[in-house]
């Protein structure tokens, strides 16, 4: 069965919308001398990494970004085995009184920011935490939202959301596909 | 009876003494100052230096040693508080020496002991007989302490040897640098209090003349490959820049005090920041010709091996000066065995919650957390000057954090905190009516009413409250995949009496009952129960694959469902959580969102929205209301001015 597969957001789109996303980010925040931005690994840390660039272009300050893994302490992991809900910060920044933004490349059910969340507050008390995602596909199982959103997608449960990143994939490109295959994400 | 919790427990003379004492092991030892007597060493977490040398220096005193290799494995993986270890082991031995993961342990456990307690470094708060002997070694080396420049570079956010050390280097009139790997700065609590107590200035620096500690260089780190420079990290301004770089070469160090990446206690992955390192090239620059280099061990990576054949590689001897110092310290808590306690730390202002719920420690991994049970949560009071902040130590952890409510226990009102009521909260302190609360909702779990407050104004009549309950349990059984799985959750108590009548509702249009909770987010005991329905045989609730409901009366800031989150994700793996609540007033601070909402109502800060509900604190019918929080000052001042009006008519 051949997939089906729609391209969502393109090269310059993307950069488009980074650069959005980054003056959000700045008016959202008080203060922009603040913000920490805390990238999850891993596509949401290359998000981060960029849009630190941004921010630091328009503002002239480049926030300080830290990378935290949540993929061995979200509560969906293993079945029965249940693990502290808690990440693992591979670099650290000191949040006290600050403005967080956790970055991811996509939410969706809410889970790993929910688990990021908690491992925050590890590291300090912020003032503030946001939510900046380059695409929100809805069908959330969590009270959780995001307040910086690249794109809304409807993406139905037998569809999947692919964002590829020159970093990481060596292409800018964001696709919507049909289910194929068992693997879940 | 004396302990040392704390490098703050001894004076400046005391610790004289005991170098004194170390000066003259050779004559201790030879006397046996510890025939007869019994140590008990109990290390919760591993240690090879601190553990063998206060074995080896109980043993050189004639004393002998009983011990538990670990910890984990005996009764306290059955469940016993440290409380109760304290206790017993007391009655074993003579003086217990103990290490522990949380911060604040030992101090808990000398509440319990009868017999004095050392602590050999408790989570990352302190590890005081490592700072004995930092500072003896310094002594030795370099003659006298005061008006050394020690630069301390690392982790120093969770390196407990940093903190003690730099108390006590500040106490003894050195200058300290501080360079921190990225992310790893001194804590915030720890710099305040240099600050207050030692009187050490942050900021600005003169190039000859560094006689504080520089807050700035925490953002400096000793790069790897040049590490005679003090190269930028990079979110650094360009004054700070050439104020530094000024500083750097203008300046004569006498020592480096290296620390190991606490990668116990942060729980990195392998790969990441760039951690300074001393090499090398150190060696070659010529303005450390007489930089002595310090490091408590085990060491990592952070020194090159060329630096053990170096003069001025010291951190051999330290950890061999480790034993006459462990001697000497033990021979200063014998002899001080029947005196009353003189501890050097002169207590500040206290402040112990009356009330059932009052303040937590911010630490997550202080003792008070932990294990409420072994400890009384008690604060040092502290009022920031400059900003006008009231400020709690905890005298568990020393973390430190800025008062948010007060209120008063006699009238039961309370206000946010303000630098306008300082003066009428020193009063209520002296009668000992002073309240605190980290939140609103604790005081009115109490039931603290607001310091009155402008016009009350009705946001939603009985009638109207109920038709929101009426269309939002319609629109959970919409969005509910499986009635079976659903349980609804109130948050205490508020939002629990709303869970029961939104379940009552469900039941109405489901024809069946759903399951039932609560969520106590202040109290220290039982987090999450079933609210019984008369069946007194149902077990403990499941949270696993439940569609659970999330139930609070009004949605502000986004903590308190924060932590409701927490505690659900500690309890079980439920298949979703949405929230419902009855208003949500906007000014959110953490990302959450609630599903279903009564009602939307646009708010000031100052303002504050209570549900009051039929049945709960005496109200006779339901109702939400909103009104403005004056500070009790301003509402003194206006009940004179009105008492003057009625003099005058």
């Amino acid at each position: 069965m051949a997939e089906t597969k729609q391209v969502l957001l393109e090269q310059a789109d993307l950069a488009r919308t980074l650069g959005r996303m980054a003056h959000e980010i700045i008016e959202k925040s008080a203060n922009p001398r603040e913000l920490v931005l805390i990238g999850i690994r891993s596509r949401g840390v290359h998000l981060a990494r960029r849009l630190a660039r941004k921010i630091d272009e328009i503002g002239k300050f480049a926030p300080p970004v830290a990378v935290i893994d949540v993929t061995g302490y979200r509560d969906d992991r293993a079945q029965g085995q249940l693990l502290p809900p808690v990440g693992a910060f591979e670099i650290q920044a000191a949040v006290d009184d600050k403005t967080v933004v956790l970055i991811d490349d996509v939410i969706f059910r809410g889970r790993t920011i929910r688990a990021a969340m908690e491992a925050v507050e590890r590291l300090g008390r912020p003032k503030r935490i946001l939510v900046a995602v380059l695409i929100d596909r809805g069908s959330r199982e969590l009270p959780i939202r995001a307040d910086i959103i690249g794109k809304n997608v409807d993406a139905g449960d037998g569809q999947r959301v692919n964002v590829m990143l020159e970093e990481s994939d060596g292409i800018d490109q964001v696709t919507l596909a049909d289910w194929q295959g068992k693997s879940a994400v | 009876m004396r302990n040392l919790i704390s490098i703050a427990d001894l004076t400046n003379e005391e610790i004289e003494e005991i170098f004194l004492l170390a000066d003259s092991a050779d004559q201790l030892r030879a006397s046996k100052v510890a025939s007869g007597q019994i140590m008990a060493t109990l290390f919760y977490e591993p240690s090879t230096r601190t553990r063998l040398s206060f074995e080896s220096a109980m043993q050189r005193l004639g004393g002998t040693v009983i011990s538990c290799s670990d910890m984990k494995a005996s009764s306290t993986a059955k469940g016993e508080t440290v409380a109760d270890t304290a206790k017993v082991v007391s009655s074993y031995a003579d003086v217990l020496v103990v290490r522990h993961n949380w911060d604040g342990a030992v101090q808990a456990m000398a509440e319990h002991a009868d017999v004095p307690i050392i602590n050999a470094g408790d989570g990352g708060h302190e590890h005081p007989s490592q700072t004995l002997c930092d500072l003896y070694t310094l002594r030795k080396e370099k003659g006298e302490l005061k008006g050394l420049t020690v630069v301390i570079c690392g982790d120093l956010k969770n390196g407990r040897t940093i903190h003690s050390l730099v108390f006590a280097l500040a106490r003894f009139g050195a200058h300290v640098v501080t360079l921190a790997a990225s992310g790893m700065e001194l804590p915030q609590y720890v710099i305040e209090r240099l600050e207050r107590e030692y009187g050490y200035h942050l900021a600005p620096v003169a190039s000859n003349d560094l006689s504080a500690v520089v807050k700035e260089t925490d953002a400096l780190y000793l790069t790897p490959k040049q590490p005679h420079q003090l190269a930028l990290f990079t979110q650094v301004d360009q004054v700070i820049q050439a104020r530094l770089n000024s500083m750097a070469t203008g300046l004569r160090y006498d020592a480096f005090y290296m620390t190991r990446k606490q990668k116990e206690r942060i729980k990195e992955g392998t790969s990441g920041n760039s951690y300074p390192t001393i090499g090398v090239d150190f060696l070659r620059e010529e303005r450390f010709q007489n930089t002595v280099v310090m490091h408590p061990l085990p060491r990592v990576d952070e020194l090159s091996p060329e630096l053990d054949k170096d003069r001025r590689g010291i951190y051999f001897k330290q950890a061999a000066y480790g034993v006459p110092i462990r001697m000497a310290l033990l021979k200063f808590l014998f002899d001080r065995r029947e005196k009353k306690s003189s501890a050097a730390k002169t207590p500040a202002l206290a402040y112990e919650s009356s009330e059932a719920v009052g303040p937590q420690c911010h630490n997550p991994n202080c003792v008070t957390l932990k294990e409420p049970v072994s400890t009384r949560r008690r604060f040092a009071l502290f009022s920031a000057g400059e900003v006008g902040a009231m400020i709690l130590g905890c005298v568990y952890c020393d973390h430190r954090f800025k008062v948010q409510y007060v209120g008063n226990t006699k009238l039961k009102r309370y206000c946010p905190y303000d630098a306008t009521v300082a003066a009428t909260l020193d009063d209520w302190l002296k009668k000992g009516e002073l309240a605190i609360f980290d939140s609103i909702k604790q005081a009115e779990e109490l039931g603290y009413e607001p310091f009155k407050s402008g016009p009350q104004r009705v946001l939603m009549t009985e009638a109207e409250i109920n038709h929101a309950l009426v269309q939002i349990s319609g629109e959970i059984l919409r969005d509910c995949r499986n009635p079976d799985r659903l349980l609804v959750l109130g948050v205490r108590s508020v939002g629990a009496q709303l869970a029961r009548r939104l379940a009552a509702e469900i039941e109405k249009q489901l024809q069946r009952r759903p399951e039932l909770g609560e969520i106590e987010i202040y109290g220290g005991g039982e987090e999450l129960r079933r609210i019984a329905p008369g069946d007194p045989d149902a077990g403990p609730l499941n949270l696993k694959d439940r569609e659970v409901i999330l139930v609070d009366d009004v949605i502000y800031t986004g903590r308190t469902v924060k932590s409701a989150l927490s505690i659900i994700f500690r309890s079980g793996r439920p298949q979703s959580v949405r929230l419902a609540v009855l208003i949500d007033r906007g000014h959110r601070e953490v990302p959450v969102r609630p599903n279903y909402v009564g009602k939307n109502i646009p708010s000031s800060e100052n303002d504050r929205v209570r549900v009051k509900l039929r049945g709960l604190e005496q109200e006779v019918r339901d109702q939400v209301v909103m009104y403005s929080i004056l500070s009790p000052v301003a509402s003194a001042q206006s009940s004179a001015i009105g008492d003057g009006k009625t003099a005058v008519t």
